[in-house]
């Protein structure tokens, strides 16, 4: 008895060791499903708070980048919202017939940008080169003169309004037939001038000022608008005479652009012409 | 006396969560290097303590560990070879005239080619202790002794890195 009370004494560490060793072998090797579920079941309720725990402060540390993430799928979602989306217009109408040949057809536009307040004003359209619109076209609303197509992208054109330091424009009275020459003196986008009738020419206030046709941009009598008022002076030739525009710049919102399908001809003839005629001058 | 107490304990509970919540999710090599650096807590432990609780220590960390992860039993009895084994280790490579009373098993106190030799051969053994037992479940035999050898030397990297990022000589003996 006292020689093992000494083996257990002396090797003490070792039982020990062997005791805990066989005890964690037994659980390993006797851990069949029903045990390694009980031993996790009861593991898992505090190492599962630990760990959910992680779980947060991982989900806290990556919200800079869950906002990135939303923010991009913001900007994806909203850039497809229909006001966003721009329909290329390519309509236009035609009419077919072989014996009244058309002139001019109009193509419709919406008025994307418009300024009024500066001396040189611009309005831009949504519509470009793949819609049809080309420099130098007529611009109406409404039956009414808005102005000419000076620039063109694919998908917008700037036009210069009347409401342009730059704008002349060939109008005539509408009774007699008197042309003379529409201009913007600046200021108030409502009224315009028209310079070069003759003061034989009788003017009335209300009398109304449409396009000439002369230029190839507007087909003849396109509504301008009705003289405002005469502030003739007795030392002048014609007439000084200021109109109140047809067109409301400030609500503008739709437009049509007229296209001349007779201008190319037009001018070759006209170039033709000149060409023969500086011939003949030499 | 009562401050080495602590500081171990919490040392020990540290790298258990930091095992357990940091290592164990990076997997380099998919899951190839494995180091169980845990065990640092372990051979921490002072060169008197004495033998049984080494031994009760390592089981309670083994214990916990299976909590955590692996199939009960694993890791305790990993962790038991390893109590059982750290302070024979130590008495086998220990001077001539026994450690001095401030003397700990660290790179600082100890130099580290005293500690490389002591820190490789017990992570050795428990590692391959470890892997060959899930072995018997698992897996082929050469992937796991790739894998063991490159879970050991990086398991020794971190724990020496550790005590030159952690341990200045002022605090050492502690």
């Amino acid at each position: 008895m006292r020689n093992i009370l000494n083996l257990i004494q002396r090797y003490y560490v070792f039982l020990l060791f062997l005791t805990l060793q066989g005890f964690a072998l037994y659980v390993f090797f006797n851990n069949n499903n029903y045990a390694r579920a009980e031993f996790i079941n009861h593991s898992r309720d505090w190492v599962g708070s630990i760990y959910s725990k992680r779980t947060q402060l991982k989900e806290y540390l990556m919200l800079g980048e869950i906002n990135d993430r939303l923010s991009l799928e913001n900007a994806i979602l909203r850039s497809k919202l229909p006001e966003n989306v721009m329909v290329v217009d390519t309509s236009s109408f035609e009419m077919r017939d072989t014996l009244a040949f058309q002139r001019y057809i109009y193509r419709n536009a919406k008025v994307e940008n418009i300024t009024l307040n500066r001396e040189r004003n611009y309005i831009m359209l949504n519509r470009g080169t793949i819609g049809g619109i080309e420099p130098e076209m007529g611009v109406i609303s409404n039956g009414s003169i808005v102005g000419i197509v000076r620039s063109v992208s694919e998908h917008f054109s700037v036009v210069m309004p009347i409401l342009h330091s730059k704008f002349q424009g060939s109008v005539k009275m509408k009774g007699s037939g008197d042309f003379g020459l529409l201009v913007w003196p600046g200021g108030d986008p409502e009224i315009a001038n028209v310079k070069e009738i003759p003061k034989h020419v009788k003017v009335e206030i209300g009398d109304t000022v449409v396009t000439t046709g002369y230029s190839s941009k507007f087909p003849a009598n396109i509504m301008v608008g009705f003289v405002e008022s005469l502030d003739d002076r007795a030392e002048e030739n014609f007439h000084r005479i200021s109109i109140r525009l047809s067109t409301d710049f400030r609500k503008l919102d739709y437009v049509q652009v007229i296209d001349d399908l007779l201008k190319e001809e037009e001018d070759k003839l006209l170039e033709e012409t000149e060409a023969a005629d500086g011939a003949n001058g030499n | 006396m009562a401050l080495t107490v602590i500081n171990n304990i919490f040392r020990i509970l540290f790298l258990i969560l930091l095992q357990n919540l940091v290592v164990n999710r990076m997997q380099p090599l998919d899951g190839l290097i494995l180091p169980w650096i845990y065990i640092f807590g372990i051979l921490m432990l002072p060169f008197e303590t004495p033998r049984w609780l080494t031994l009760l220590i390592s089981f309670a960390v083994g214990w916990i560990m299976d909590f955590f992860s692996g199939p009960p039993g694993l890791h305790t009895s990993a962790c038991l070879l390893l109590g059982f084994l750290q302070p024979l280790i130590q008495r086998l490579f220990s001077p001539r005239e026994g450690y001095e009373i401030n003397q700990r098993p660290t790179v600082q106190s100890m130099g580290l080619p005293w500690y490389l030799t002591y820190a490789g051969i017990l992570t050795l053994i428990h590692h391959t202790w470890l892997f060959f037992m899930e072995v018997l479940r698992f897996s082929d035999f050469f992937y796991q002794l790739l894998h063991i050898v490159l879970s050991v030397a990086a398991t020794l990297f971190l724990m020496t890195i550790g005590q030159y990022l952690i341990y200045t000589s002022k605090n050492s003996d502690q």
